[in-house]
């Protein structure tokens, strides 16, 4: 099957090959994690390696923080926009929902001026403004999602967890159940050192990595490493050893046995 | 008198179709901001309200001011669904002309030069 690659080589491991083509891709996580750093990587590495001109589509952040962020790692976003590759939108959520819904909107005419193949839209979060009745959420952000594809664009949708370690306390996962894909990152407190985690937890229509996978963001992006070894409880913020869990299982029970006899 | 004296003496030696752009387009601070947010932000199509609190200006303003600039072919506006939005025209020489006085007010004489005529234009 074809995938879009993602051009960062574990995670497309995990993805089996990658992503798959006119999808949306939800990479949820806490600020900080690296959403916005994978989703530009996305876009670049479909520029320079794989031909796919790119869209960013960014609510409420200006071009200029995309510029700043991609030169820190070596990526020259304004030589792409120059060269017609790339186009960073920024607009609000209503704006951009309704331009895409309408024919012959100014983003689909951006995308067509340049071939976009690929889109970035960062984040999902700023549609949780619009409205308080999870229902209208979930209807607006299912139509939002449908337009991408019929743009024909494979789409990285960010979204902001609302805790920085652990499990979200929320139930956020109305976008999940639209989405193809879900990515998870999450800071893992290991040793009294904040690590960053990743987890695809769902890939419509194809088999994938079920492993936690550590990541790390480097001078020239993210690059994703082993699982880890030897733990349990990663995405909990605070994972054991797997042995302390043994000994707290099996070994102080019988402890706390002898003691109370 | 020595007021026009002055005024010519400062602009004679700017850009024809510069002067032509701050007497006739950007004739006040507000639009000077918006004609510089819209260079920055090219793609971007967004309702007055929205621009507003980028910009951070008043919303009433900004529309007034907004609407003069679709009057004066810088911007367009036009409505999508319930929403009238805003974007920098299309049109290759006003976005060339656009470039042209941001990249004039990176020199400190054209940004005094402009300023005194926006201030004598106010009066």
């Amino acid at each position: 099957m074809e995938r879009v690659k993602i051009g960062i080589k574990g995670l497309d491991e995990m993805l089996n090959g990658g992503l798959l083509p006119e999808t949306a891709n939800l990479v949820e996580g806490a600020p900080g994690t690296g959403k916005s750093t994978l989703g530009m990587q996305f876009i670049y590495n479909g520029i320079t390696e794989y031909n796919e001109p790119g869209l960013i589509l960014t609510f409420e952040e200006f071009p200029q923080q995309y510029y700043h962020d991609a030169e820190a790692f070596g990526w020259n976003f304004r030589k792409l926009e120059k060269a017609d590759k790339l186009r960073v939108i920024m607009t609000s959520p209503e704006v951009g929902k309704a331009d895409l819904e309408r024919v012959g909107g100014r983003i689909e005419a951006l995308a067509h001026e340049i071939g976009a193949r690929r889109i970035l839209v960062d984040s999902l979060s700023h549609f949780e403004r619009l409205t308080d009745d999870p229902a209208v959420l979930r209807s607006m952000l299912f139509s939002f999602v449908n337009s991408l594809k019929r743009e024909g664009l494979t789409s990285i949708l960010t979204r902001e967890s609302r805790t920085f370690i652990g499990e979200s306390e929320s139930a956020e996962e109305d976008a999940a159940f639209i989405v193809d894909s879900y990515i998870m990152l999450r800071f893992v407190e290991i040793e009294s050192a904040v690590r960053k985690a990743l987890l695809v937890l769902k890939l419509r229509g194809s088999d994938h990595a079920k492993d936690i996978r550590q990541f790390e963001i480097t001078p020239t992006g993210i690059e994703v490493r082993s699982k880890f070894e030897g733990r349990e409880g990663i995405m909990s913020g605070s994972p054991r050893r797997m042995a302390d869990s043994f000994i707290e299982a099996f070994v102080t029970p019988s402890k706390k046995r002898k003691n109370q006899t | 008198m020595a007021s026009n004296d002055l005024a010519a003496r400062l602009m004679g030696d700017m850009a024809p179709q510069l002067l032509e752009f701050l007497k006739n387009k950007v004739n006040t601070f507000v639009k000077w901001d918006l004609v510089r947010f819209f260079h920055e932000n090219p793609n971007t199509t967004d309702t007055a309200e929205n621009i507003a609190r980028y910009a951070g200006r008043d919303v009433a303003t900004i529309e007034v001011e907004m609407d003069e600039l679709v009057g004066a072919g810088v911007l367009s506006r036009q409505r999508i669904g319930d929403l009238t939005v805003y974007s920098l025209v299309e049109d290759p020489a006003m976005r060339t002309l656009v470039d042209q006085f941001i990249l004039a007010c990176d020199d400190r004489q054209f940004r005094v030069k402009a300023i005194y005529h926006i201030i004598r234009g106010m009066r």
